[in-house]
């Protein structure tokens, strides 16, 4: 659900802290012209997952842990999904285990330089 | 509360069965699209809701009562569509005033801002509005009216495409503001899909589908690769759609009731599983015959 990955990486890039308030199912509908009951799903979503908690009457606030369980989330499942994806490329196209790892390691190296 | 109960609700025009025994109910303050391909029965079925035309058999409550010769789902309800009659003999800024009289709950500043903002002449005449420009007058009126029961039938017809996207923007913001039940028709599902909360697919008379918009994007799924590895994935599976692409490649679309760990043996085995589009998989779910536009080019 893209509402959730947004506000996903609106907590992990800094703009939402720990215990401030995130914008509303209505705010969101008016941001994205989408349904408020559709924001409002992706909004529940980050409830279960104990991203956001619920203040009765106030709205939905930032969890002390959200940061670390977006983190934690992302490492593993879409970092894993990526990896996964690479190792299968790699097989249809016949890559060794030895080049792959050298191709990993050319592109860390320069990742690092900058 | 249920605004709408339709039970078993069947339409006759003359030896043409348009209605096929249709049961469902709407909920109150929600936005639902009714769905269908055309002739699909869509605008009969939103005219015996707003008490219009009657219906063959069967029971409609619309506000829990029989909406045909009601003066209660008469001025609770409003039905838009490019037909709407006004008196040809006023002018447009007196359709305004005479609509702000019928109407409870009609907000004429909205009115009049929507009615600047597409530069509208308060002195022209409804029936010299071309259609795009009849299209959007209309739509002025049913939102305005801000009715308990608002009713599009294809609101779009003739918009352009800056038109059309306002249009959306307004209806949104003035639901968020003014909570109230709205039905949607278009056959263009996917450009309205994000302002719906519900959807009710309707082909040749019967209902396909009635599920929150959100469920229907998740209820197929697309499966691509080798042919033989596609086809015994899919297998005992009712085929929606089916495509080859090259030679050995195939694509099918199948409903997506499928265990975790079955997609994950997919994955591996090198299928690309993909969402389908909820106004493709609406497409592929009202195609009569089997096969495609292509067949009818193909000579063999």
């Amino acid at each position: 659900m893209q509402i959730a990955e947004w506000i996903e990486s609106e907590i992990l890039n800094g703009h939402f802290h720990s215990d401030q308030k995130v914008y509303s199912q209505y705010q969101l509908a008016e941001m994205y012209t989408i349904n408020p009951a559709t924001a409002a799903k992706g909004l529940n979503l980050l409830v279960e997952e104990n991203i956001l908690y619920k203040k009765r009457g106030l709205g939905m606030f930032v969890t002390g842990e959200a940061r670390e369980i977006i983190l934690n989330k992302r490492k593993n499942q879409t970092l894993k999904h990526l990896v996964q994806e690479l190792v299968l490329e790699a097989r249809r196209l016949q890559i060794s285990n030895d080049d792959l790892f050298a191709m990993l390691r050319e592109k860390m190296a320069e990742e690092g330089g900058k | 509360m249920k605004v709408i109960e339709s039970k078993g609700i069947t339409k006759n025009y003359f030896r043409k069965q348009v209605l096929k025994e249709l049961t469902f109910s709407i909920e109150e303050n929600k936005i639902t699209g009714l769905i269908g391909r055309n002739g699909a029965g869509k605008t009969t079925l939103l005219k015996i809701i707003a008490g219009f035309i009657r219906e063959t058999s069967g029971k409609m409550n619309v506000f829990s009562e029989t909406p045909f010769n009601s003066l209660n789902v008469s001025v609770n309800s409003i039905f838009v569509d490019d037909q709407m009659s006004f008196p040809p003999a006023l002018q447009l800024g007196e359709l305004l005033n005479e609509a702000a009289r019928f109407y409870p709950n009609w907000d004429d500043q909205l009115a009049r801002k929507l009615f600047n903002y597409f530069s509208f002449d308060a002195k022209g005449y409804h029936n010299r509005l071309s259609k795009g420009k009849t299209s959007t007058f209309n739509m002025i009126i049913g939102l305005a009216s801000r009715c308990p029961l608002t009713i599009f039938d294809e609101p779009t017809t003739g918009m352009d495409e800056a038109v059309r996207k306002d249009f959306y923007r307004a209806l949104l913001k003035d639901y968020i503001d003014y909570p109230r039940t709205i039905i949607l028709s278009s056959h263009h599902l996917d450009e309205i899909e994000d302002l719906l909360e519900d959807v009710l697919l309707i082909h040749n008379g019967m209902i396909l589908l009635h599920m929150p918009v959100s469920d229907l994007k998740e209820w197929a799924i697309g499966v691509k690769g080798a042919s033989e590895d596609v086809l015994d994935f899919t297998k005992e599976r009712e085929v929606l759609y089916k495509n080859s692409v090259g030679m050995n490649t195939l694509y099918v679309v199948v409903k997506n009731d499928f265990s975790e760990e079955a997609l994950n043996k997919a994955h591996q085995l090198g299928l690309e599983l993909t969402p389908v589009r909820s106004s493709d998989l609406f497409v592929y779910l009202t195609t009569e015959t089997k096969g495609g536009i292509d067949d009818v080019f193909n000579n063999n």
